[in-house]
């Protein structure tokens, strides 16, 4: 059965929408993220109360703020988070900035490698997958699908199991030195990195290859090569500058799966960064940490939609026209 | 034909499909310089795969297994780049082969070598055609008309006044100026003694004028009735033959001709008419522009109407309101003398009876998920109160009566050819015992012959129980069959309105 | 749809659903008990112990074999919830089209945008683990469901055999759990299959960060965790669970693909 060529495949809308959109969004996160945290019973006052009397965990309740309307609550909230000042932790009294600062290098070393190692794997597999050599599609399709079902924690420890056991290639656990900056000690996060962008890779190739797919199967691609262009013509001219658009937006929706991966890699291979600060303070209800460094995440996944919501309308000629036109 | 010769020579081309079967078998061609030379033959018959076949870029799935491709006397070795050297291909829809994002002068540079870009040629390509470089050649597809981005495409199949010009279905492909000027350029290129023009096309005036040769591709015997949507084409005007046995008076319009509907003695027929239509009004979207307006229409039992009409006239849409599909504007329906309310939730189970709908797709009209006898079972229960068990029975009844086994009743959909698809959706329409059956482009997409067997069934069915049938098609054999032949003419926004003359004869004058 | 592919579906199906019974009741199947020391830690495989002892000495087999119980529950759980919810949803906002219909959609795809790990770890603030991976597939898998289903049966509304069932005076219910839903079986069952995938993925997630059953009790997840130290002196305590995640993802990511490849056919 032939696919028909979708027209409006690449609407987009324009750089203002996608602003309000974002908006939109980051308002909805935090929403989703102060009702968890703080709305639902089972706040931090009960977890700092622990034996205490019922008085002392009301005065806790007031001291935190927490006897106030949920709305009034959400609405203080945001505004010290809007304003950089989210609060001390519960169990540490450090501030929560401070964490935050100290930890993100390594996370965003570990996100953006991560990002570096996957998109051009992603690129390649999804050629692959569509338009490889004819005996070697079914198996990309196998592994691309296999391995994007895979839990992550089964990836680290095949990682751990092949480069770290049994050929002594990298550290199996990955902790810093205290003071020294990820970048002088690659070795040490190699696994890591690996363990997000192959899960990652494997991901977004499932999401990119229908897009190469539907492009390739075009009309003006298809008389392009009837017509003798080079393969690297068709490829560059017309495949790639049509795909860019949907291939950015996909693009974020993987690094919003990246971010959060960051969490299981991080616990696993022992580095200290967000992910790992995230998931001890959600075992131990330290809710300031865990409000700041999810409404973070939800900020960098966010911003790379925006991000994609304003580049991608370029590939489009009649959003483009529109823009300049109107 | 010595292998020294000039010109392209295709000797024993054979191509074959993954399975093996071949789908072009020993297919001679020659084409001299100068020589213009046409590939004919049916839609099905594999003209776009010989053409491919021949440039050296075969769908994947297929394979040449015999034959070769000469040029100039040596084998072409490297397809890709002799065709981009040597060829200029228009292929069957140039408007979309277009880049969407390269304006008309990047799209003609394209198949210029460098130097020849510097020197202007493809502004000269351009107004060549007729297009405007400065305006025209700084737009975007987008920024075209259908007509101007074809002569586009047309430039650029010109620009490097290549050796040999492919044009695959010139003729269905590009509009009428777009055309005449495509086969201008094809009359200059003949006899010129450099040029080769491959013309593919199923319009024999064309051909006959411009060929030098006619190459023929048969219909090959493996039927191809069930290649989907692709059917309907074969039968444009001068391609595939219609129906001859029942094209009645062929050079004439058949909406003039309106027999009165035929004497049936000894069936006993309800009173009154099956269907009477007044006022009828439609819009599309629902409340928004109107689409037919003023719509009268008069069937009595056993007969029959056509209604013709171009595509997006709103055919259809008549249809579906009668169904009760489709919100109604204004104006009142009868079915066998009682009055019927427009939407289907308010029918009462005799209205719901008395109508029944054939849908257009023989592909989607049986849900897929269901065997055949289920499918039809079910409105002889919700319908006419059936058992599961007398219901199985009948259905298997019905299914015999429009002709198919009753081993097809425990098939699913996708296991039948487009036309016992169609049998099988006129079979569950019958289900309910209509007295009006309402039928959408119903031979649509099927072969000849599998058409007249269901045009066929349903004239045995109004002779026999004075079924009363609505057809919509556009096809004027299939509406030849009509006792009386309605066109819709014109096109939203404007309100449409049947043709004088036709609608004289369609009012149920009081 | 033809009858060697609509068979090689039926066999992935009867092998997905053996590995889903087997992880459900695989405790079934030993007689050792998963939480006892049965002998010292990092013990190798030996008779009666077939894939050795864990750093507590505990049977690695028995605990393989009990440890996908919560696990595979919980994901069907979840992916059951998220693909439910999403059907209904889907078939509503496909048929009605209304504006109450889109504000559903749209809201449902502004959900798509916070990940699901982050979902549910925030989730486990308020709630315990299992409750939270229903609440982070529901979160982030009903949004999609909604989309295929919604878009499904927009198209479904079209067709000649969803006319033929209105004009014949069925009412909508009837239309959508009669026609639209069995014509689109496959593409729900794929669904399904990509939900429980997801599900999976995120209840090991959970487990392996400290969030699952307590201890003592058996988890692939947690094992793939505790016993990695270990790969040294007892590999198979490792690779068992994780080749265990791998079969049960593995299996039904594979018949979800040939499913939606069947169904993607329309």
């Amino acid at each position: 059965m032939r696919r028909l060529p979708r027209g409006r495949a690449t609407a987009v809308p324009r750089p203002a929408r996608a602003l309000v959109r974002s908006g939109l969004l980051l308002a909805a996160a935090s929403a989703v993220i102060f009702l968890c945290t703080a709305a639902l019973p089972g706040d931090a006052a009960d977890v700092l109360g622990g034996r205490a009397a019922p008085e002392d965990v009301a005065r806790l309740r007031a001291e935190h703020g927490l006897d106030r309307a949920p709305h009034v609550r959400y609405l203080d909230w945001l505004s010290g988070m809007l304003t950089g000042e989210p609060g001390v932790s519960l169990i540490t009294g450090r501030p929560v900035a401070e964490l935050i600062a100290q930890r993100a290098p390594v996370t965003l070393f570990l996100a953006m490698a991560a990002l570096a190692v996957s998109v051009p794997l992603m690129a390649a597999l999804a050629w692959a997958a569509v338009r490889g050599p004819r005996r070697l599609r079914p198996v990309v399709n196998a592994v691309v699908v296999a391995g994007a079902a895979l839990p992550q924690a089964v990836v680290v420890a095949a990682l751990v199991a092949s480069l770290s056991a049994a050929w002594r290639l990298f550290p199996p656990v990955s902790m810093l030195p205290a003071g020294v900056p990820p970048w002088q000690r690659p070795d040490l996060l190699a696994l890591p990195v690996l363990s997000l962008a192959l899960p990652t890779a494997a991901y977004g190739t499932v999401l990119l290859r229908g897009a190469v797919a539907d492009v390739v199967a075009r009309p003006y691609v298809r008389d392009a090569e009837l017509r003798g262009l080079r393969p690297v013509t068709v490829l560059l001219r017309y495949v790639l500058p049509v795909v860019a658009a949907p291939a950015t937006r996909l693009l974020a929706v993987v690094l919003g799966g990246l971010v959060a991966g960051t969490a299981v890699a991080e616990t696993m291979f022992g580095v200290a960064g967000l992910g790992e600060l995230l998931v001890t303070a959600v075992a131990t209800r330290d809710v300031p940490v865990v409000q700041a460094v999810a409404l973070l995440a939800a900020a960098v996944v966010v911003a790379g939609m925006l991000a994609a919501d304003l580049v991608a309308p370029s590939a489009d000629p009649r959003t483009g026209l529109k823009a300049a036109g109107s | 034909m010595s292998p020294g010769e000039r010109g392209l020579t295709v000797r024993g081309l054979t191509v074959a499909d993954s399975t093996g079967t071949a789908i072009v078998d020993g297919l001679d061609l020659r084409i001299a310089p100068g020589e213009v030379v046409a590939l004919v033959g049916p839609s099905g018959a594999g003209k776009t795969t010989v053409l491919r076949a021949v440039l050296g870029a075969l769908q994947e799935g297929l394979s040449r297994t015999a034959g070769r491709v000469e040029w100039h006397g040596s084998p072409v070795r490297a397809p890709r780049r002799w065709r981009r050297r040597n060829v200029g291909f228009l292929g069957q829809d140039p408007a979309s082969a277009l880049h969407p994002l390269l304006d008309a002068r990047a799209a003609v540079e394209e198949a210029l070598p460098g130097a020849a870009r510097r020197a202007g040629a493809a502004e000269r390509a351009l107004a060549g055609v007729g297009l405007d470089p400065a305006d025209i050649g700084r737009r975007r597809p987008h920024q075209l008309s259908g007509g101007q981005a074809q002569r586009v495409a047309l430039a650029r199949a010109l620009a490097a006044n290549p050796e040999l010009l492919v044009l695959d279905e010139p003729t269905s492909a590009l509009d009428g100026a777009a055309l005449d000027l495509a086969l201008e350029l094809v009359r200059r290129r003949r006899g010129d003694g450099r040029s080769l023009t491959l013309l593919v096309s199923h319009d024999m005036g064309v051909v006959s004028e411009l060929a030098d040769h006619v190459v023929r591709l048969g219909v090959r015997p493996r039927d191809r009735q069930d290649r989907g949507r692709n059917g309907a084409t074969g039968r444009r005007p001068g391609g595939a033959p219609v129906p001859v046995a029942r094209a009645r008076d062929a050079g004439r319009p058949p909406n003039i001709d309106s027999a009165p509907p035929p004497e049936e003695p000894g069936v006993v027929r309800p009173s009154g008419a099956a269907l009477a239509v007044r006022g009828l009004a439609v819009a599309q979207p629902p409340g928004g522009a109107p689409l037919l307006a003023g719509v009268d229409l008069h069937l009595a039992p056993g007969g029959s109407v056509a209604v013709l009409g171009p595509s997006g006239c709103g055919k259809s849409t008549l249809l579906r309101a009668l169904a009760g599909l489709h919100p109604v504007e204004s104006g009142n329906v009868t079915v066998l003398g009682e009055a019927l309310p427009w939407a289907v939730a308010e029918r009462d189970p005799a209205a719901l009876r008395a109508l029944a709908l054939v849908g257009q797709d023989p592909l989607d009209a049986l849900n897929p998920a269901r065997r055949v006898a289920t499918a039809v079972a079910r409105p002889l229960r919700t319908l006419r109160g059936l058992t599961r068990s007398a219901a199985r029975a009948e259905a298997l009844r019905l299914l015999a009566a429009v002709g198919l086994e009753p081993g097809l009743g425990r098939r699913y959909p996708g296991a039948l050819s487009g036309g016992q698809r169609r049998r099988v959706a006129l079979a569950r329409a019958l289900a309910g015992g209509p007295a009006l059956l309402l039928a959408d482009e119903i031979t649509a997409a099927l072969d000849p012959r599998t058409a007249d067997l269901i045009l066929d069934l349903i004239d045995g069915l109004r002779r026999d129980t004075g079924l009363a049938v609505l057809m919509v098609t556009h096809d004027t054999a299939v509406a030849a069959r009509a006792d009386r032949v309605l066109h819709i003419a014109g096109r939203r926004p404007h309100p449409t309105s049947f043709r004088d003359d036709e609608r004289r004869r369609s009012v149920d004058a009081p | 749809m033809t009858v060697v592919r609509r068979s090689g579906v039926l066999i992935l199906a009867a092998a997905t659903g053996a590995v889903l019974l087997a992880a459900l009741g695989g405790e079934a199947l030993t007689g050792g008990d998963p939480v006892r020391t049965a002998t010292t830690s990092w013990a190798g495989p030996a008779p009666g112990l077939p894939l050795g002892a864990d750093g507590l000495g505990r049977d690695v087999l028995a605990r393989v074999l009990a440890g996908g119980r919560d696990l595979t529950l919980i994901s069907l759980a979840a992916a059951g919830t998220a693909t439910l919810l999403g059907v209904a949803g889907g078939l509503w906002t496909g048929w009605s089209r209304g504006r109450s219909a889109r504000a559903v959609a749209a809201s449902a795809d502004l959900l798509l945008a916070l990940p699901l790990l982050l979902v549910a770890l925030l989730a486990v603030v308020a709630v315990p683990g299992p409750a939270a991976v229903i609440v982070g597939t529901v979160l982030g898998g009903t949004p999609l469901t909604l989309r295929v289903v919604a878009d499904a049966t927009a198209g479904a509304g079209r067709t000649g055999y969803v006319e033929a069932a209105l004009s014949r005076g069925e009412r909508a219910p009837a239309v959508l759990l009669r026609e639209v839903l069995p014509a689109h079986a496959a593409l729900v069952g794929a669904d399904f299959g990509q939900r429980l995938v997801l599900a999976v993925q995120l209840t090991a997630a959970l487990n392996v960060l400290g969030f699952g059953p307590p201890p003592p009790a058996p988890d692939w997840a947690a094992m793939l965790r505790e016993n990695l130290q270990g790969l040294g002196l007892n590999p198979a305590a490792a690779i068992a669970p994780a080749l265990a995640l791998t079969v049960l993802s593995g299996a039904v990511a594979a018949l979800s693909h040939a499913l939606s490849s069947r169904g993607g056919g329309s």
